[in-house]
């Protein structure tokens, strides 16, 4: 049973958020003009299709769903595939926390900064240990990053702020990036 | 006729021009170490491409990603062949039969039938897209509001139906996609729809930052979850391609003429594509091929036969994006999402206005064909050196490629946010197994069907039978219905067996394949 709730966790949470917006349209459904439809037509249309399908996995899930057997381990096939099939949550929420740090900080540090730590951050995490590799990848990937999306996609990438934006300047000049 | 051919050489010249002939030659090696990186999907692959666009000409992005798309469906062969590792689904059928040759000593013969079958459905492929192309476009003149709606429908439609996964899932999938595109102030009144009081969601929420952040990040996010457990190749072996003699070539006609039609066709319906074309291919051979009880033995019947038909679609695809302006697959939507960023939109009218680009676009196909059979025959053992990196240094450049595409399309910082949130949603996604390109497709073909839907109720007064009674529409709105009930007929009658079957093993028939 505990299984089968589990499973019809995302149609319940996909409900009751297409529910909210639902909802959430009557703001906007009286806008149309009189003989028309309204704004809102088209996206509650699309909202409950989206809570039909759900409702009816929901149902089959947690209602219909016959008992399963208990099924035996199923062999993997290689050392690989045993491998990639283990969930490592704390890695991902690392990387996910990196992600976050990295868009949170591009404004402050600027791109060169930001991405070089973001690179080598992401490259620790993901359990590469060859610090060279690692330091050398991370800061030519940065300054290749620059030069070809400000020196050639002209993209105004961010300096930073205060000393970082300084030294953002320093390495544009550096690469000959006006 | 006479026409045609008029255009397509003129076509063959523009495309000398310096940045087309470039753009063709990156696209070529670009999407074969995409398509070689088992990390990389060849439709992640054409979205990361997609910023480098920005500043480009249109007709040498559209070059460039159409290179990269029809040279992804071919390099991802040499590592199922040689190592068994699929870089794409749609090479799930030819480690079948390429890598029982590749072990019976046979690799070079192996990746010539590959080189050969390439050659022949890219071939295929681009006349099919020259000869379709235009009689689709003069068809669709006729078309009007309830037209396209149903068509897009259908497009729609087909790609939830036929996309490979459950269809339930499918539908949620586009369900949020075509909610994504109500986000906003609509066209029709002007109303703000979902905008929560955020002021940059009043211009909505930009489809590059969808499909850059599901494709992309979710795809490192998802890899990362699995702790990068993929482990590095050594690809120092001897690595060769030797191609067939005639008489073997000769031998066979009726593989290649079966899987040619498969794929131009799986490539014209929506949502069928590559994959799909090269697993019915490889099935086709199995039920009617001359020597089908040996399949999977290591034969060149079961390397031709998908090879033939995934690189076929590509052409198949092209039709419907250039003369309706409907993606069929992850990949055309990334090209039509090009085209719209550089302000042109395709439909029947592009081959009167942009008569010059779309026969140059036909003329890169040739082109590229030729280019991804020289550069697999030539390059191919550099190419696979990329497989000895690691794949937690790919991925943080593939993270970054993502954010800087997504920063470049307008400077904004808000488009990192949504990088990040469409990150999350599309590892969830590919956790919980919902497909991805149903919510993509949805997000860009969902202003095309409100607007085609809100036109159509104004014109005829809210009479929603007008979609099914001019002929055309009804059509293929009776197509839609049909592309829907036909999962559904499946799932039953699958259903209805099990239920005849014993306890036990009708217990087993009804787990949810992985």
């Amino acid at each position: 049973m505990l299984g089968r709730l589990k499973e019809a966790i995302p149609y319940a949470a996909l409900l009751a958020g297409a529910a909210f917006l639902y909802w959430d349209s009557s703001r906007f459904a009286s806008l149309g003009r009189a003989g028309q439809l309204s704004p809102a037509f088209w996206p509650r249309a699309v909202l409950a299709l989206l809570m039909g399908v759900c409702a009816w996995e929901l149902a089959r899930r947690v209602l219909f769903a016959p008992p399963r057997p208990r099924a035996e381990a199923r062999p993997a096939q290689d050392e690989g595939e045993a491998a990639r099939a283990r969930r490592h949550p704390l890695l991902l929420a690392a990387g996910i926390g990196l992600t976050v740090a990295y868009v949170l900080l591009l404004g402050i540090l600027g791109f060169f900064l930001a991405t070089a730590f973001y690179l080598a951050g992401f490259m620790l995490v993901g359990r590469y240990r060859r610090a060279g590799v690692i330091a050398a990848s991370s800061v030519l990937g940065s300054l290749a990053f620059i030069f070809v999306f400000m020196k050639i996609v002209y993209v105004s990438l961010p300096l930073g702020v205060g000393p970082f934006e300084r030294l953002s300047i320093w390495i544009l000049a550096a690469l000959g990036v006006h | 006729m006479h026409d045609v051919l008029h255009q397509l050489s003129l076509g063959f010249l523009h495309l000398l021009t310096p940045a087309n002939a470039m753009s063709l030659a990156v696209g070529l090696v670009v999407g074969m170490l995409v398509a070689v990186l088992p990390g990389l999907t060849l439709v992640m692959g054409v979205v990361l491409a997609l910023p480098f666009t920005y500043g480009m000409g249109v007709t040498p992005s559209i070059v460039l990603l159409t290179a990269m798309y029809l040279s992804g469906t071919y390099g991802g062969a040499f590592t199922s062949i040689l190592f068994r590792i699929p870089g794409e689904p749609l090479d799930v059928p030819l480690l079948w039969d390429g890598y029982p040759m590749a072990r019976q000593g046979k690799p070079a013969q192996a990746l010539g039938w590959t080189l050969l079958a390439a050659l022949w459905g890219g071939l295929v492929t681009a006349v099919s897209a020259v000869l379709l192309a235009v009689p689709f476009a003069k068809f669709a003149l006729r078309f009007d509001a309830p037209e396209y709606f149903a068509i897009v429908l259908f497009g729609l439609s087909g790609v939830t139906a036929l996309g490979g996964a459950s269809m339930p899932k499918a539908l949620i999938s586009l369900c949020i996609g075509l909610l994504l595109a109500t986000v906003g102030v609509d066209d029709t009144y002007g109303a703000d729809r979902f905008t929560f009081g955020v002021p940059i969601l009043k211009d909505g929420i930009e489809y590059l930052t969808v499909m850059v952040g599901a494709y992309g990040l979710g795809e490192v996010l998802a890899r990362m979850g699995e702790g990068f457990a993929t482990p590095p190749m050594e690809s120092g072996g001897k690595v060769e391609t030797q191609l067939p003699r005639w008489r073997e070539i000769w031998r066979l006609r009726p593989t290649v003429a079966r899987s040619s039609v498969i794929g131009v066709l799986c490539g014209i319906v929506p949502g069928a594509g590559a994959t799909v074309g090269s697993f019915v291919a490889y099935g086709a051979e199995a039920q009617y091929g001359k020597r089908r009880d040996k399949l999977g033995t290591g034969i060149p019947e079961g390397i031709v036969a998908p090879q033939v038909a995934s690189t076929a679609t590509v052409g198949g695809h092209m039709v419907p994006l250039l003369a309706l302006g409907i993606p069929g697959s992850g990949a055309t939507a990334v090209i039509l999402g090009a085209f719209l960023l550089h302000g042109v939109q395709p439909g029947p009218q592009i081959f009167q206005t942009e008569a010059g680009m779309v026969y140059t676009i036909f003329a890169s196909m040739f082109a590229a064909v030729i280019g991804m059979c020289l550069l697999g025959y030539f390059a191919i053992k550099p190419l696979i050196k990329v497989l000895q990196l690691p794949e937690a240094v790919t991925s943080a450049f593939v993270a970054l490629f993502c954010f800087v595409g997504a920063y470049s399309a307008r400077n904004s910082v808000t488009d990192l946010w949504m990088i990040v949130i469409f990150g999350v949603v599309g590892y969830l996604f590919e956790r919980f197994r919902f497909p991805i390109a149903p919510m993509v497709l949805g997000c860009i073909l969902g202003p095309v069907a409100e607007n085609s839907f809100m036109t159509s109720m104004i014109a005829y007064k809210n009479d929603w039978t007008v979609f099914f009674t001019r002929p055309i529409s009804g059509i293929v709105m009776v197509l839609t219905f049909l592309a829907l009930a036909y999962p559904m007929i499946r799932h039953l009658r699958q259903a209805l067996r099990v239920r005849h079957l014993p306890p036990g093993i009708a217990a087993l028939g009804r787990e949810t394949p992985p």
